[in-house]
């Protein structure tokens, strides 16, 4: 710490600060356009010229001068207020007054300034930009005659998300900030740049006219999207969610958000979304009475043979209901996700770690010396995460290690380590690389106590580098020193993604992920552990709420199937959509026409809930109240933000309801069933709603490491045939963000991503419709020709309806088809 | 990508052989900082900087293709259009202006058809305008690719353009 002086005020500050931060540090506030917490210092704006007494009084820049022992500062002495005033006074020059027409008025730092320095006049003529707007893309418009050239677009477009779509282009007088060769704006459609504008020169168009900043009412809530438990400020006026908000200081991600965060929100308000229950009568969907409804389903359920799917991302409070209900009703047949989406988790991590749960925290990442992440898919699965390994590698120096079997964003950051390896040979991999340290000694002193060491060291005997080099096509040398990396790291993270796309990412991928942290001794400490990343917002909460099968309950791919054979004659699905998420279509499709009844609650006529018999309108989180835990195990609490849309119901009261309708007792409210929650699941105890307050909590992960060699099934290989890998693109999340209209105008469509060499050799052009055949069926997509894929592997998003990607995928790590035109 | 990128048209250039930048590219590949000497490298191959090229040169160095239009437009020595095979520089300083390089430029706009910065569409010239070519006592100048023209005149521009419309464009 450095002591100094500030506006008379004797202060301290770290000794890293500028004498920006200082300031901002002991609450004096310095203006400035050009400065946000996650970049670089930057010095373009000139608004936080400050005085420095030691420095004979000149005006330098606060935010890029760090601050010295002693330093004597002034911030707003009448020499700086006038070049303040001078500087506004220039950028106005060009600047348009066109503040009632813009839609950053009322947020706007320079119309703040402005007003604050009191600049009703200029003393100086120019005339203004004549850019043209671009309107090319239909989330974000880039009107530069409004730029104030501060770079903060461009900056976070490469500082953070590592895209770098924007940049300065010409010279002098001339500079403007624009795009590669002039072009529209085609990127991740995140919107960073659109937060951290300054002005009104990047806006978010969806918000377009909607509503003027200051009749917004700013409700924080936490994301409905992916497990990365990201913070949202929704701004809501009438009832409806209008846009997302940024705060710069908000949660751990400071106001960081994807595309499906920041632009996905519109399925709040979708007119699509259901208001009233129905019941199928005559063969056809009804409007009933909420009483009518429930007292059916109430009955079907005091029938027996009942099973229940959910979505993930329910509330942890309406897990236990749904557990609870199903108790009731007599049956321990429930599961989410597919069955096997959480079986990492609650088979993999809980064998190895002796809880489902990961060992490091997303804070981790960059307070690590080296990240290793099996499949670049981690990027697109949870996009903010994805910003936290851009900014450890770019920013701390990290090293990135990658294990994938594409290529993928991860890949291009500096320095970063790609082994493309065969697909489905992930766990093999991992085992060579074990057997590597294991054979080099390099693994922690401790190792060897660990119980289940013997048997790996037996199991592993075949996974010599050379072995595997042969299945996977990575050669040996790369596998060793790939081994060595991890070891030598003083902290190493590992990182993957699971989710329904990922079927491969299982209990032994998570097994063999572990055997290497635990080996090493690189667990439990800070910057060290696994991170297992769940898909959805709830995934974490559904697996420590205990909502999957234990007791001889049926996992969700059996209960389909005695819903096909007829033992289960209710199925009760809340919110997930296994029609279009679940792999192989023909099969659920048959299941859920056989079953007696169907009971879906969701919050628009889903393709699963088309085909029910009673439909239950649920609302969306920001309608209701209750916790998410992160894929970090972080739990956080959200108020309702709008009141319910219809007459739709959260899930809680429509569990409630039941259960007292099946003569149980459920909790009043969302907070006494969270207090439950906090009386008996593991790692939750003494948290309530009011000390989860606005940062969350975690819920403490008590490790009990043991070695367990991870079954590997080799791949089998059909010459001739493509390997088609399912997963998930970055605008999306499961089949939610279909009803987004952000994430749909950018990425409308399934389609098929195949390599240069595949599409060369199919004589297949960008945007042609190709018949991808499997064993299982066939579906049309569009053709995508990409140079991250290797020859022979095709990739295919799962998340569009139309595209029915499911009738070709029976939920194989690795498919084999057939393209033709 | 979004659909309003993946529906804009390619950029009309002709066939761009990629293998003459990948063999500039290779030369540097392992130098730090190797952006400007590659860019120069390929605009001396190719005459100028191909839209389709600097993608290629961005994948290959792994930097953004903004980041590559940056440096691009920010130094006056990269062209992003093809130019001529030769290039008539007329000098504007203070010397050449007042011995009647005005004149001199007005010639040349009349005779090519074309004006400041541009090239005819045989490429066979491209016409630009310079501050200073620092050859003073010979004003007013002009230079067509390294040959320089001292004591310029209206008929020396005559003759000028009709050597150089004899030279192969090769």
């Amino acid at each position: 710490m450095v002591n100094l002086t500030i506006d008379d005020k004797q202060v301290t500050a770290p000794k890293t600060a500028t004498i920006y931060e200082a300031a901002k540090l002991n609450g004096i506030n310095i203006p400035i356009l050009c400065h946000d917490s996650k970049l670089k210092p930057f010095g373009a704006c000139r608004m936080c010229l400050v005085e420095v007494e030691q420095m004979k009084g000149r005006q330098i820049p606060a935010c890029t001068t760090p601050v010295t022992e002693g330093m004597i500062i002034r911030t707003s002495t009448p020499d700086i207020v006038k070049a303040r005033k001078m500087v506004l006074e220039l950028l106005l020059l060009n600047h348009p007054i066109d503040c009632p027409v813009c839609d950053k008025g009322g947020d706007c730092d320079l119309q703040n300034l402005t007003y604050e320095y009191q600049v009703s006049a200029n003393r100086f003529t120019d005339e203004k930009f004549q850019h043209e707007i671009d309107y090319n893309n239909p989330l974000i418009e880039r009107d530069m005659n409004r730029c104030v050239l501060c770079g903060k677009c461009a900056r976070i477009c490469d500082e953070v998300v590592s895209f770098g779509a924007l940049t300065f282009i010409d010279r002098g007088i001339e500079t403007k900030i624009g795009c590669e060769f002039e072009g529209a704006l085609n990127c991740e459609f995140c919107g960073s740049c659109v937060s951290v504008c300054p002005v009104g020169s990047l806006l978010a168009r969806p918000f377009k006219f909607k509503a003027r900043f200051w009749a917004l009412t700013k409700q924080k809530s936490v994301c409905g999207y992916c497990g990365t438990g990201c913070n949202l400020t929704l701004g809501v006026q009438d009832n409806k969610v209008l846009t997302t908000i940024y705060d710069a200081e908000q949660g751990f991600h400071k106001g960081l958000l994807c595309a499906r965060g920041r632009f996905g929100y519109q399925f709040i308000n979708n007119d699509k979304r259901l208001t009233k229950p129905m019941v199928r009568k005559d063969g056809a969907l009804r409007e009933a009475s909420w009483d009518e409804a429930l007292q059916f389903v109430a009955g079907r359920l005091k029938g027996g043979n009942v099973a229940a799917l959910s979505t993930a991302r329910l509330t942890n409070e309406e897990f236990v209901l749904f557990k609870d209900l199903m108790k009731l009703a007599g049956s321990a047949s429930y599961d989410h996700s597919a069955g096997y989406a959480h079986s990492a988790l609650t088979k993999g991590l809980s064998r190895s770690f002796g809880v489902a749960a990961s060992t490091a925290t997303i804070l981790d990442i960059q307070k690590s010396d080296l990240l290793l992440v099996i499949k670049t898919d981690a990027y697109e699965t949870h996009p903010v995460v994805g910003f936290e390994i851009n900014q450890a590698v770019k920013n701390k120096g990290v090293k990135l290690s990658i294990l994938s079997d594409k290529r993928g964003k991860l890949g291009k950051l500096p320095g970063a380590k790609t082994l493309v390896h065969a697909p489905g040979t992930e766990i093999a991999l991992l085992n060579a690389i074990t057997k590597v340290i294991l054979d080099e000694k390099l693994t922690a002193g401790t190792a060897a106590s660990v119980a289940g060491f013997a048997e790996l060291e037996r199991a592993l005997s075949d996974f010599t580098p050379e072995a595997v080099a042969g299945q996977t096509g990575i050669d040996a040398a790369s596998i060793v020193q790939f081994a060595r990396d991890y070891a030598s790291a003083e902290k190493a993270l590992i990182i993957f993604p699971t989710g329904l796309a990922y079927p491969g990412h299982n209990a032994d991928l998570a097994s063999a992920a572990a055997n290497l942290a635990i080996l090493t001794g690189k667990l439990g400490t800070e910057g060290s552990g696994v991170l297992c990343m769940a898909e959805k917002n709830n995934s974490q909460g559904a697996v420590d709420m205990g909502f999957y099968p234990a007791n001889g309950g049926k996992d969700a791919g059996q209960i389909l199937e005695d819903c096909a054979s007829g033992s289960v004659k209710t199925l009760f699905v809340a919110g997930e959509n296994p029609l279009v998420s679940y792999p192989d279509r023909s099969k659920v499709s048959a299941a859920l026409d056989k079953v007696d009844c169907l009971i879906v609650s969701d919050l628009f006529l889903s393709e699963t809930a088309a085909m029910a018999d009673v439909v239950l309108p649920a609302c969306s989180f920001a309608e209701k109240e209750g916790t998410f835990t992160s894929v970090d195990r972080r739990v956080q609490y959200f108020k309702p933000a709008i009141k319910k849309v219809g007459l739709s119901k959260s899930d809680f009261e429509i569990f409630s309801v039941l259960i007292n309708l099946l003569g149980g007792q459920a909790p009043a409210s969302p907070a006494a069933a969270f207090a439950d929650i906090a009386a008996s699941a593991p790692g939750y105890a003494g948290m309530s709603y009011a000390k989860l307050g606005e940062e969350g909590a975690f819920a403490p992960v008590d490790v009990k490491p043991a070695l367990v060699a991870p079954a590997v099934v080799r791949p089998t290989v059909e010459q001739g045939k493509l390997a088609l890998l399912v997963g998930s693109v970055l605008y999306h999340c499961g089949t939610l963000s279909q009803y987004g209209e952000g994430p749909m105008y950018v990425c409308p469509e399934g389609y098929v991503e195949i390599s240069r060499a595949d599409a060369a050799a199919h004589k297949v052009s960008e945007g042609d419709l190709l018949t991808v055949t499997s064993s299982t069926g066939s579906t049309q997509l569009k053709a995508r020709i990409s140079p991250r894929l290797p020859a022979g592997v095709v990739f295919a998003p799962y998340h569009f309806e139309a595209a029915q990607v499911n009738t070709i995928w029976s939920g194989a790590a690795v498919t084999w088809v057939t393209v033709g035109k | 990508m979004s659909d309003a990128v993946a529906q804009q048209t390619e950029q009309q250039e002709p066939e761009i052989d990629l293998s003459i930048a990948d063999a500039v590219i290779d030369k540097y590949i392992d130098i730090p900082g190797n952006l400007m000497p590659v860019l120069q490298g390929v605009q001396d191959e190719y005459g100028y900087i191909p839209h389709v090229v600097a993608d290629h040169i961005a994948e290959r160095l792994n930097v953004y293709p903004s980041q590559i239009y940056g440096v691009l437009t920010f130094y006056a020595q990269f062209h992003l259009k093809p130019r001529g095979r030769f290039i008539i520089r007329v000098c504007v300083g203070t010397a050449c202006h007042v011995s009647g390089a005005p004149r001199i430029v007005e010639t040349f706009f009349d005779k090519l058809g074309i004006g400041h910065a541009e090239t005819t569409p045989d490429l066979r010239y491209t016409f630009e305008k310079v501050a200073c070519l620092g050859a003073c006592g010979m004003a007013p100048l002009a230079m067509v690719n390294d040959d320089t023209f001292g004591k310029m005149t209206v008929q020396k521009v005559d003759e000028i353009i009709a050597e150089y419309n004899q030279r192969p464009m090769k």
